[in-house]
This record gives C-alpha cells, sequence and structure tokens, in this order.
C-alpha cells in the first residue's frame, strides 16, 4: 500500500497530513467541509421574513451552534430558524431548495464528527418542536413531536406510568436525531435499536411536502429516512411504541479479559437470559458485565440458569485477584491506583441513594446519564466506534482497544449488542448495521479520558483514523456514521452502494440543500 | 462598596467549562416556556465561549428567573446561578431597580439593629409579611422547637438588589448582617438571599422555611397520600445535595408526591423573570403549574412559599394549602 497525497496548488490549504500511518489507501474526508459561499442569502431571507418565518442572523445565536458535543468540527451558519411547527418546516424547506441554500438540522446536537454543524446555510434547531402529541396508553404508543429529547418524553411518559423502549444513554439526544442515526441503548440487545420502536414518521421532504409514513404507508420512505441521517426529509413527528415503566434490579460481573466478558455478553443475549446487558470497561483491566431486570422472577431466574454459566468475578473476588495481580506487578500500581480511584468515584454515582429503594435503581435513564456525562463528557469528546457482527465483534474490540492503549492512558470501552430485525432489513441498508450481521450487531464504543491531558486535534483525528481503519479491514461498520469520517462510507460499503444512494438523494432533494455534508 | 454576588458566588467553574449536554434544558422552566436555546445557559455558555458579550444576551441573562434548577445537573458543575448573576451586573440596571439602589447607597443606617438574642430567627420576606396570620402560624409552629425571634430587617431590598445583579452597599449589608452574627440557626423564606447567606454567615446554620416547618413532628404527620407538596425552587436548589436526601425520606415517611422531577430536580412554580419580577412583562405561571400537575392524582396542594401559593390559588385546580396551615395551633391564616 502507498500513501497517497495529491498535489496542492499554492496559496490554498491541503488535505490534512496528519498520521500517515493511519491513512494508508483513505481518501481524506476527516476535515470540516468549505463553508457555502452564501450565494442567494439575501435573497432567501427576505423570502423567509415574507412568509413569517423568524430567522436569527446575529452572532450570539448563530455562534450558539457553531459545534457539536464532539468539539473537534466547528462551522458558522448564515442564519438560525427554530422550528416550531411542520408546516414552518415545509416553508422553509421549499424556500431553501429553490434559492439553493444549504440547511442543516440540529437535534440534541450530540454528534461528535460534525454532522449537525452547520457549515454556512441554515441551521434549523428541531428542539423548538418539542411537545408530546398523544399518549395512547391502551395502544401503548406515543405521538411525538420530534425535537423533544428522550428525557422529556420520558418524563411525560411516567406521568401515566410509560416508558419508551430505547433511547441513548445520554438523554439530551433528540427522537428525531435518533431515529435517524440508530440509536443504542443496553436494552438493545433484545428490543432493538432505538429506531426500531418509530411506528410511524411525519416527515418533511428536501423539497418541502408534508408525508406521513410507515412500514405500510410510504413505506420506501420511511425505509430511507429511518436511519437516514436525515438526508431524505426532516422527521418534524414520530409515533413510537412505549411500554409499562419498571424500575430495575441490576448486576456487575467483573472480568479481566475482553474476550470472555464478550462471549458471555453474546451468551447471555442470545438466550435472552437478561433484559438489560451491555459491558462497560476501566482501560480493559476492569471489564465490566451488567446485566439488568425488569422483574424479579426475570431476575431470579437468570440466577439459577445463567450466573452459573458466567465466568465473571462478583467484586469482592474480583478485588482480590486484581490485588494478586498488581501485586506482583509493581511496576504497574499507577494503573491499579488509577482503577481505585475511578471505581470509587463512579460506583457510589451508579448507587445514589435516592434513586435506590430495597436494591432497585429507579429511573436508570437518569442514573446513566448522569454519570455518561459527568465522567466522560468534556468539551472534546472524540468516541469513534465499531459497530460488527456477533462473529467479528471479539477481534474488533481487541483492535480498538490495541489502538486505545497506544493513544491515550485511560480510556473506556462501552459495547452493547444490538438485536435486528428481520423486516427492517431495507432500514438498515448503508447505516451502521453491518451488512453481514445475522440476528444481532454489535458496537464498542472507544472512549478516551480526556482528563489527563491536553490533546491536538490531530492527534485526536489520528487515534480516530486507526479505529476507522479496523472498521475497513474488517468490513464492519459504525454507529457514527458521517460528518467528518465520512469518507469511510464509501471505504466500507463501496462505490456501487453509495452511489446508488447518492442517486436516491440527488432524485428527492435536487439541490443538495439538506444535510448536504453528512454522508455524501 | 460590596459586590455581594461576586464575593459569596465567586465561580470555580464558568462558561467556558460548558461541553453542550443540554443536561440544564431539561430542567429550565424558560426553556419549558420558550424552547428557544439562546434562553437556556447552554445558549449563553455556547455564545460567550464564541466571543459574544453580556450586552449581546441581554434578553437571555434578564429572561432567567435564578431558580437554580439547572446548576445541580451541570456535570461540569458550572456555577451557573453566579455566572447569571455576573453577566446582570455587566448589564445597565432597569431603570425600576434605581430608587432601590440608590437608597441602599444613601439612606442606609450606619448603626445596625440590635444583636438578636435568639438562637433561631426567621427572615420571612415580604411574602409572608404581607400574610400576617401566616407569618404567625409559621412563627407559632417554629417556637414549638424553640424560641425563634422575627428578624426585623429582612433583607428583601438586598434579595432584590441581589436578583438584579445590583451592586449592595457595603453599610447596607453591615447593618442587614450585624445582628445575624452568632445567631445559631437563621430560616429564610427568600431562596436566593438564603443561598447568599450560607458563606457569609459560616457559624449559623441556614435553611429555608419549607424545610424548618416539615422537620416538625406535627406538619410531618398532617401530610397525606394524596398531597402534592411543592419544595420552593430555590432554597432547595441552594443546597440541593442535602436537600435531595432530605425530600426523599419525607417521601418515604409522609407518603405523598413531590413537584420533583425524574431527575430529582424541583420543578419551578411561580419562576419570574427580572423583568416579571419588577413588574415590566407580565407574569404568566400557567406552562409550569400545568406540568407540575399534569398526569397527577391530587386532592390537596400543599406549598412552602407564599408565592407559589397564590400562583396555584390563581390556576385553581385544588385547594392549596401553606405549610403552616397543616397544624391547628388555634390561629387564624385567611
Ligand atoms: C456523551 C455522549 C454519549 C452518547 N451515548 C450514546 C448512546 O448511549 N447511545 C447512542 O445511540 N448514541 C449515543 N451518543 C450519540 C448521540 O446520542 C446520537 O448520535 C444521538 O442519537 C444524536 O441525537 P441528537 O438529537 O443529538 O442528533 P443531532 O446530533 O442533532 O443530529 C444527528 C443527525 O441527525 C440529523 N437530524 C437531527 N434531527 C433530525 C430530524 N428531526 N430529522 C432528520 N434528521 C435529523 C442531524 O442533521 C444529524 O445529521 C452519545 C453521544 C455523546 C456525546
Ligand atoms: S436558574 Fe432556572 S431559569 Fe435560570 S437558567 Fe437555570 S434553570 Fe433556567
Ligand atoms: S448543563 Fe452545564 S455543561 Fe451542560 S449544557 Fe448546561 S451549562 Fe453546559
Amino acid at each position: 500500500m502507498h500513501l497517497h497525497s495529491p498535489a496542492v496548488e499554492p496559496g490554498t490549504v491541503g488535505p490534512c497530513p496528519v498520521a500517515p500511518d493511519a491513512l494508508q489507501g483513505i481518501k481524506r474526508q476527516q476535515t470540516n467541509p468549505a463553508r457555502w459561499n452564501g450565494s442567494n442569502w439575501n435573497e432567501f431571507a427576505a423570502a423567509l421574513r415574507q412568509q413569517g418565518i423568524e430567522l436569527r442572523e446575529n452572532a450570539a445565536a448563530r455562534a450558539a451552534f457553531a459545534t457539536d458535543a464532539g468539539g473537534t468540527a466547528y462551522g458558522l451558519a448564515h442564519g438560525v430558524v427554530i422550528a416550531r411547527n411542520t408546516e414552518q418546516v415545509a416553508l422553509l424547506l421549499r424556500a431553501a431548495q429553490a434559492y439553493r441554500v444549504p440547511v442543516t438540522v440540529s437535534g440534541g446536537g450530540l454528534t461528535t464528527e460534525g454532522e449537525s454543524v452547520a457549515f454556512g446555510g441554515v441551521l434549523l434547531d428541531m428542539t423548538g418542536m418539542s411537545r408530546v402529541l398523544a399518549i395512547d396508553a391502551e395502544a401503548m404508543t406515543v405521538r411525538t413531536e420530534a425535537g423533544i429529547f428522550w428525557h422529556s418524553l420520558a418524563e411525560e411518559l411516567r406521568r401515566q406510568d410509560l416508558d419508551y423502549l430505547s433511547a441513548p444513554l445520554n438523554l439530551t439526544s433528540s427522537v428525531g436525531g435518533t431515529l435517524g442515526v440508530g440509536g443504542i441503548d443496553v436494552n438493545s440487545a433484545r428490543l432493538g435499536c432505538s429506531a426500531d420502536q418509530a411506528l410511524a414518521l411525519q416527515v418533511v421532504t428536501p423539497t418541502g411536502d408534508i408525508v406521513e409514513c410507515s412500514d405500510t404507508h410510504n413505506a420506501e420512505l420511511f425505509e430511507r429516512v429511518i436511519l437516514g441521517y436525515g438526508q431524505f426529509g426532516i422527521i418534524t413527528a414520530a409515533t413510537l411504541r412505549v411500554r409499562r415503566y419498571t424500575p430495575l434490579r441490576m448486576h456487575y460481573f467483573y472480568y479481566a479479559s475482553l474476550a470472555t466478558a464478550i462471549e458471555d455478553l453474546q451468551l447471555i443475549d442470545r438466550n435472552e437470559a437478561s433484559d438489560y446487558s451491555g459491558i462497560l470497561t476501566i482501560l480493559d483491566c476492569a471489564v465490566n458485565v451488567l446485566v439488568a431486570f425488569d422483574s424479579l422472577e426475570r431476575e431470579a431466574a437468570f440466577m439459577a440458569e445463567w450466573r452459573p454459566r458466567l465466568r465473571g468475578y462478583g467484586e469482592f473476588g474480583f478485588g482480590l485477584r486484581t490485588f494478586a495481580h498488581y501485586i506482583l506487578r509493581p511496576w504497574k500500581l499507577g494503573e491499579a491506583w488509577y482503577l481505585l480511584q475511578r471505581k470509587r468515584e463512579l460506583f457510589p454515582e451508579l448507587r445514589r441513594p435516592e434513586y435506590m429503594r430495597d436494591g432497585t435503581m429507579f429511573d436508570r435513564s437518569v442514573v446513566f446519564s448522569r454519570a455518561v456525562w459527568k465522567f466522560w463528557g468534556s468539551r472534546q469528546m472524540v468516541i469513534p466506534d465499531l459497530a460488527t457482527s456477533a462473529g467479528k465483534f471479539v477481534e474488533a474490540v481487541k483492535r480498538g482497544n490495541a489502538v486505545c492503549r497506544k493513544y491515550f492512558p485511560h480510556y473506556t470501552l462501552y459495547l452493547v449488542g444490538i438485536k435486528l430485525r428481520p423486516e427492517h432489513r431495507a432500514h438498515y441498508e448503508m447505516s451502521c448495521v453491518p451488512p453481514d450481521a445475522e440476528g444481532w450487531a454489535y458496537g464498542c464504543e472507544f472512549e478516551p479520558m480526556m482528563d489527563a491531558g491536553v490533546y491536538s486535534r490531530d492527534y485526536l483525528q489520528s487515534f480516530k483514523n486507526e479505529i476507522y481503519d479496523i472498521g475497513v479491514d474488517m468490513g464492519a461498520s459504525y454507529y457514527r456514521f458521517g460528518g467528518m469520517m465520512k469518507g469511510y462510507i464509501r471505504r466500507v460499503f463501496g462505490d456501487a452502494l453509495v452511489d446508488r444512494h447518492l442517486a436516491l438523494k440527488r432524485a428527492a432533494d435536487p439541490a443538495m440543500i439538506l444535510n448536504r455534508h453528512v454522508i455524501f | 462598596m460590596l459586590d455581594l454576588a461576586k464575593s459569596t458566588l465567586r465561580a470555580p467553574r464558568d462558561y467556558s467549562a460548558c461541553s453542550g449536554c443540554n443536561l440544564c434544558l431539561l430542567v429550565c422552566p424558560v426553556w419549558r416556556r420558550t424552547h428557544d436555546f439562546s434562553l437556556t445557559p447552554h445558549g449563553r455558555a455556547k455564545a460567550l465561549q464564541f466571543g459574544a458579550a453580556a450586552g449581546d444576551i441581554a434578553a437571555s441573562v434578564q429572561s432567567c428567573t435564578l431558580c437554580a434548577a439547572c446548576e445541580p445537573v451541570c456535570p461540569e458543575e458550572i456555577r451557573l446561578v453566579a455566572m447569571t448573576l455576573d453577566l446582570r451586573r455587566q448589564l445597565p440596571q432597569p431603570a425600576a431597580m434605581a430608587d432601590l439602589l440608590a437608597g441602599m447607597q444613601t439612606r442606609a443606617s450606619p448603626s445596625a439593629a440590635p444583636a438578636l438574642s435568639s438562637a433561631t430567627v426567621l427572615l420571612p420576606g415580604p411574602a409572608l409579611r404581607d400574610r400576617p396570620s401566616t407569618l404567625a402560624r409559621v412563627r407559632a409552629l417554629l417556637q414549638r422547637s424553640g424560641a425563634t425571634a422575627l428578624g426585623a430587617d429582612d433583607g428583601a431590598d438586598i434579595a432584590l438588589a441581589l436578583e438584579a445583579g445590583g451592586e449592595i452597599a457595603q453599610r447596607r449589608l453591615d447593618r442587614f448582617l450585624r445582628p445575624l452574627h452568632g445567631v445559631k440557626k437563621i430560616i429564610v423564606a427568600d431562596g436566593l438571599l438564603l443561598r447568599h447567606l450560607q458563606p457569609l454567615l459560616p457559624g449559623s446554620k441556614i435553611i429555608g422555611v419549607g424545610e424548618a416547618l416539615s422537620g416538625l413532628a406535627a406538619v410531618r404527620s398532617a401530610l397525606r397520600a394524596k398531597d402534592l407538596y411543592v419544595i420552593e425552587a430555590r432554597a432547595y436548589h441552594a443546597d440541593y445535595q442535602r436537600l435531595v436526601r432530605y425530600y426523599d425520606s419525607l417521601r418515604a415517611a409522609a407518603g405523598c408526591s413531590f413537584n420533583l422531577d425524574l431527575q430529582r430536580i424541583a420543578i419551578p412554580a411561580a419562576a419570574r423573570s427580572l423583568p416579571q419580577r419588577l413588574g415590566l412583562e407580565a407574569v404568566d405561571d400557567g406552562v409550569q403549574l400545568r406540568w407540575i400537575l399534569q398526569g397527577r392524582k391530587v386532592t390537596r396542594i400543599v406549598v412552602e412559599s407564599m408565592e407559589d401559593r397564590a400562583a396555584f390559588e390563581q390556576y385553581g385546580e385544588c385547594p392549596v394549602v401553606h405549610l403552616a396551615d397543616l397544624v391547628d395551633d388555634g390561629t387564624s391564616s385567611v
């Protein structure tokens, strides 16, 4: 393999030359796209105002959306529109199509590769559409505006003793932003990705038509919009399946080996032995399989049938084992100290008394979300990931873990299974679900802890590249699927599939205005 | 001249630490009412991170109700209330504040009221003073756990100046604080004042009226399972880590429901922006009250604060009582 380095015109900025060893064979797309040049902006702005759409052009309003949760992609919109209703969104897209003005949609803005950052044009803030429209406790469905945060939805559902099926752990991603990208939760191994709970959507197409779609009605649009990364329409409302709220009972099993823990996780998932399952690690030293149950019966059945087959230790046993391990390796005492500190900080947070009653955890989504932000959140977050079939997962995680070890003293791996729904195969095409996955797909996020040092953007980029390269090498996919890492999409899926989707995109969005930089 | 907001609330972390997690939006009454991101701590933080000055985000800064619900949820531990007050200080004072602030400079008497001899002092604030019968009941109840003096100077002007980000004359502050030095327990109705008094009077235990009353066995036993207990948001969030456990044990003991969300943050009832507090904008508590009551089967609303009582009474969904009204001690409170 050789590194192809395109010629650079004098006076222009060439492709970012970081980490050549990580870039073998990759067409470089990992930097921010060029800013849209602003042609027709004034006419477009006047047209919006004429139609009564509020457009904010002041610096403070635009600056508020200059980056996403990743904090490594920066862009400035020409103006910000707060979504208020579906008709307004449709008017906006019609005008944008007519004046060829790019529109970037932001929900929670919790992407980490700049997917929800506007590089010029309009930033459409969907959180303005955050009302729950109807809860049907008999049909067990909710109809909600799509800008709502999962947590706000949970608050409303809880007043009727209901809950959503699954959502990202961060709680402040939006329903629309999640249905468009997938969404994984610690119950995804049983219930599928968050997007799978959508029964019907109201979508504004890139040309400004308002369309209702579902598996049976405008099914083709439904297929493309679910897991469609905002390419084929803006989700303005969604009908979701819901369930009865249950507090849960949680158990942790500790492993020293990633491979053993993953095998046991897959055993649990295949047999639906628990209601929630996942792996959270401190480095690769404390590998923590967590399982949880919606009822005492499920917990008891697990303890009787499955616990004896798991190779993980309890907290005390693992403590002893770890002590013995480090006492024989005194040069690794720094690592041991870190593990201890981390455990001391993190575990009380997961067991805060106001959320625990008689060993049962109430509002697990709040507990997890607080911990996620407190222990993993920061102004810069790089969380590259790999999504593979069950069979390839151990190797992918091991290789990704070696990359983490190389780049960072401290990091966490978060691993979950995602049950695939055969009838949703069409949704999964060219998405975070790898094409060769059957039954379950598995995802691993590789999250460095930034607290210990200051890292350059180039360093972080090199780290991500090395993780993403594993995906190319293994024929996997990625949960974080577009934005600055979109160059990898062609590499993993091949030109034919990507070009077919591009043709669909061009047909649906003739001026290529909607989220134009995210995938293509 | 003393800048109270600055001296007592020097923020260890400022807006530059904001990671953009959005958690503050989930609890913010201004967000719930407007769904306008620019009017939230996150919106302000991002604007400031990218070079905005206080004047560029003035409407956002003034819209904050200082309910402090955002502060305990902020994973970056940004002192969001202090930051908002800091920004308010950088804005021109509203004309409506001018008289009050001038009065604090010129009319502040150098001689303070005599030191309070009682171990416990109640600073009732204007809303409770306006309802003398309720005030009498509050005092009568508090007397049950020891002599409780009424602070003649309850710092109402200081509380308002704090709210507006105004500067407070040192002499005025001295006059207010001097009688309180050495008092063991200070019960403060105004949650914002309470927050600021804690570091200024480190030797005193400073708690809200709600905590003081709900700690009494007679009051606790008068709570019913179908009551909705409305915690006063400002006092609660000022001492959140301690009070979240306190109210959790009250829930376990009394069995009633609370205006707490899933994050155990108190949903503010009468939440007022600065212009609303100064009477420059109409008050609309409807959104918050509807949200508190939505889906709850409640037969009585029990409030800690008089402002919340007035708001719920106006809303008129079900009977509203102040904590002090729960126990019949022979005084009338209507
Ligand atoms: C700390 C942290 C923890 C995370 N944990 C998890 C986790 O546990 N599980 C998980 O699945 N993910 C996780 N993520 C990733 C993130 O939550 C997901 O990408 C999330 O679903 C994004 O939702 P959002 O509303 O923030 O979307 P945004 O970031 O706003 O947008 C995502 C994409 O969808 C588009 N979009 C937004 N709204 C709409 C709409 N209404 N219609 C059409 N397109 C739209 C945007 O243009 C963008 O391309 C985490 C991220 C962070 C920063
Ligand atoms: S103090 Fe209250 S009103 Fe102000 S930003 Fe925080 S939550 Fe919103
Ligand atoms: S909670 Fe704190 S860190 Fe998160 S967005 Fe709000 S101000 Fe920023």
